[in-house]
């Protein structure tokens, strides 16, 4: 039985995460199955332990970093439990939360799962994903050390969620253990709510009558806040919820026959202007593309200076000096016909907007991809490097990155406004990101304490302007602790408070996930209300 | 001016599969990439063309291998990269081939394409690791070679000066054309094609020669021509250990002191 344990000198790294920020807490546990998890649970129901649930802290929102109480850290429940096909031919694994994507996905290249423990109908549905074709899960996070539990809670998406949109699609059933130990199973499909009232039943019979939030959702890439809508799926109000409502046991992922040719494409164009009219013009014609990713110039110019300056990224590929703006192109395909027919396609589109089809790299080998993949990794491990390095001087700077979507029509003008308030605020900045859904990481690189406080300053009007153009101020990272301004901006505080209120419905004493979506204050406040 | 960019293709190395029963690597062509020295080869050959056209030169690339018939794929790929043409040596007679058979099919594939300016090698290939064919080749047409190139310093239509690894460290070389070189990993990333490459290299036609067409002798060919013979192939033991320490923070201090001073 998993021991709640004080959280001293040697645990110390679990009290931050990605988001670089850092917390505090008293104590710490790591479970290993839904038993533990719901005994922890119960230990620290009666007094009303604060608990921050964590995988493998690789959020950039702050998510898993914890408000005061425990740490919940679920890095060793990581079993893969078993495997159902249903009669559409569909494989559906089960698994513990703390499993990590890149395992997953070496699991399923090399067909080798792990089955300890499984049953008979598991192992033969075994039998049947290794005879067939090669099977992925299709969401894919820069970072792939991310976990399948933490993938879930901020409703992960990445490149290819272009094509295959974030996780909530690829999510069929989860088990979520709420603060007192009791558990709902969800399975997609089976409780839907009436308006947006939703009824729950726990496994111990207890009965949840739950009143959704009234606001309406972007009609973008969104990880903002709870997901609701009119007669919407139990499933989905817990994906995507940060950690606030409940802790995820065990998570069902639909899987999907990996594409026969999948291609990358980097294109270059000399001005920004061509690469958004490229995007726009190549969205309705390009029917695979599986991902349409940026790079502005600032980002190429800071790959270039590495890659003169430093050993680690020399084997980065050559950036022609005319290659300003990059997007890249990832092209799926039943057959190298077929993907040969769709790179003319492409082609034609870059000659017909200020592109040329000889500034291209087309990767088709594992070779070529392994170093597209290091191109685009490269941008963010190289910003962060540079920041690391501006901290020496100002230790309080951190990077500050954004995370927001717009609809396809306004792409051209948010970033016109990004680039008129940057240019106004005299800041530093690269941006890269997920263009095909207008979902770029504008990165401001603060030189100094000022520079930081200005950019702050710059995300909040940005978060305001979004809105506006009827966006999202979290597409993908969620909103954890670091956005939580950003979603007061976007829904106001009246459906601030109304999130409030239905998080007290499933935690009634705001335990978990405190300081996630909103201040702990609007938690306790609604809590003391539903009392 | 010509130059030969010498690949082959080699099963991709993380997917290595040996057949159980011949102990031999199975060679389907599907899991066929460059070999990795060869695909700098290509790069390096692809430069000194560029540099050379920019001295006023007329410069062609051949990419040329012997193979399955599938190699045609990966020189196709060496085309859609910039070479200008492919040559394929691929008969059943060539099969089974040590280096010095494999160099005399390649004698004959250089000679069909005709006057090589420079022949670019990779150094070795990572499935014999033997790293013959380049010195062999320069045997074979009398020519200089210089071996574990590291950097290519000049190319003029009548040398080419470059640095190469030696024992002691490096030696800056000039040899005159034509000439081998053999190059290391490193030297150069060998780039991605464009669209257009890659559109280009669909329309263009691999020449594929059988032992017939290059008039290769056939007791000089494949197994028949190969004094090296392969007695046995076999995945070695794996003859170390490991030991799981487990236990709070100081049981598995204290197992690993215990288990240095046993090494000890």
């Amino acid at each position: 039985m998993t021991q709640i344990k004080p959280l001293g000198a040697e645990f110390e790294e679990y009290l931050r995460d990605e988001s670089r920020s850092v917390g505090s807490a008293q104590t710490i546990s790591f479970p290993t199955c839904e038993d533990e998890i719901r005994s922890v649970l119960r230990k620290l129901y009666p007094a009303g332990t604060p608990i921050t649930v964590q995988g493998s802290r690789t959020g950039l929102a702050g998510g898993a970093v914890p408000a005061g109480g425990h740490v919940m850290n679920l890095s060793r429940a990581c079993s893969y439990l078993g495997l159902r096909r249903d009669d559409a031919g569909v494989f559906y694994l089960r698994v513990q939360p703390g499993v990590v994507l890149s395992e997953l996905r070496k699991h399923l290249t090399n067909k080798s799962i792990p089955t300890h423990g499984w049953d008979t109908a598991s192992l033969l549905a075994l039998d049947e994903l290794y005879a067939g074709p090669e099977q992925f899960f299709p969401t894919d996070p820069t970072e792939a050390s991310a976990c399948l539990g933490g993938m879930a809670a901020c409703n992960a998406s990445g490149a290819r969620s272009y094509a295959y949109g974030p996780m909530r699609g690829h999510v069929s059933a989860l088990r979520v253990a709420l603060a007192n130990g009791d558990v709902l199973s969800l399975r997609r499909g089976e409780v839907r709510s009436h308006g947006r009232r939703l009824s729950l039943k726990t496994e111990s019979g207890a009965l949840l009558e739950l009143d959704l939030p009234t606001y309406q959702m972007p009609h973008t890439k969104n990880a903002s806040g709870y997901y609701v809508e009119n007669d919407m799926d139990a499933i989905d109000l817990f994906i995507g919820s940060d950690g606030t409502l409940g802790v995820i046991c065990e998570l069902e992922l639909a899987l999907m026959p990996v594409p026969a040719v999948t291609w990358g494409v980097n294109c270059f164009f000399g001005t920004e202007d061509a690469a958004i009219a490229f995007v726009d013009a190549a969205r309705p014609v390009l029917e695979r593309a599986a991902a349409m990713e940026y790079f502005d110039a600032e980002a190429l110019d800071i790959l270039r200076q590495q890659r003169e300056a430093s050993t680690a990224f020399s084997a980065l590929p050559k950036l022609d000096a005319h290659y300003a703006y990059c997007v890249y192109v990832e092209l799926e395909a039943d057959s190298q016909k077929e993907a040969t027919s769709e790179l003319a396609r492409l082609g034609e589109l870059l000659e017909a907007h200020d592109g040329s089809r000889y500034d291209t790299w087309v990767a088709r080998t594992d070779v070529d991809r392994e170093s597209q993949r290091f191109f685009r990794h490269a941008i963010p491990e190289s910003v962060n490097m540079l920041i690391d390095e501006r901290r020496r001087t100002f230790p309080t700077i951190t990077k500050l990155g954004s995370d927001m979507s717009v609809p396809d029509d306004r792409l051209a003008d948010v970033i016109a406004l990004y680039r008129s308030s940057l240019a106004e605020a005299g800041l530093e900045s690269a941006a890269w990101g997920h263009i095909g859904n207008n979902h770029l990481h504008v990165n401001i690189l603060p030189r100094n304490d000022a520079d930081y406080a200005a950019g702050k300053k710059l995300f909040l009007k940005w978060a305001a302007k979004v809105t506006e153009m009827g966006g999202a101020v979290s597409a993908e990272h969620g909103v954890g602790k670091i956005k939580r301004d950003f979603l007061t901006v976007m829904y106001g505080k009246e459906h601030i408070a109304q999130m409030a209120s239905l998080k007290a419905q499933l935690d009634p004493r705001a335990q978990l996930g405190r300081g996630n979506l909103f201040a702990p204050e609007t938690a306790d406040a609604a809590r003391k209300e539903a009392e | 001016m010509r130059i030969i960019a010498c690949v082959k293709a080699v099963p991709s190395s993380t997917e290595v599969k040996m057949d159980p029963k011949t102990n031999t690597i199975v060679r389907d062509g599907k899991q066929a990439v460059i070999n990795p020295f060869d695909a700098t080869a290509l790069e390096c050959a692809l430069q000194a063309c560029e540099a050379l056209a920019n001295q006023g030169a007329d410069v062609t690339v051949t990419a040329l291998s012997m193979g399955i018939p599938a190699t045609a794929d990966l020189l196709r790929d060496c085309v859609a990269r910039g070479a200008d043409s492919g040559v394929l040596l691929s008969d059943r007679a060539f099969a089974g081939a040590d280096t010095l058979a494999t160099c005399y099919a390649l004698t004959l594939g250089i000679e069909h394409i005709g006057n090589p300016d420079l022949i670019v090698c990779g150094k070795m290939a990572v499935d014999g690791d033997t790293a013959q064919i380049g010195p062999e080749l320069a045997g074979a047409f009398n020519i200089p070679c210089v071996t574990d190139v590291s950097e290519i310093r000049e190319v003029a239509s009548d040398h080419i000066v470059v640095t190469h690894v030696t024992d002691e460290g490096h030696d800056v070389v000039e040899i005159p054309l034509p000439a081998v070189i053999t190059v290391g990993k490193d030297v150069a990333q060998l780039r991605m094609p464009s669209i257009a490459g890659v559109l280009a290299a669909e329309d263009a036609s691999i020449e594929v020669l059988t032992a017939a067409d290059a008039g290769a002798d056939p007791a000089r060919c494949g197994l028949a021509g190969s004094p090296t013979q392969v007695v046995r192939s076999f995945v070695p033991e794996r003859t170390h250990d490991c030991t799981y320490i487990g236990g709070d923070i100081d049981t598995q201090v204290h197992a690993l002191a215990n288990l240095l001073k046993e090494m000890n």
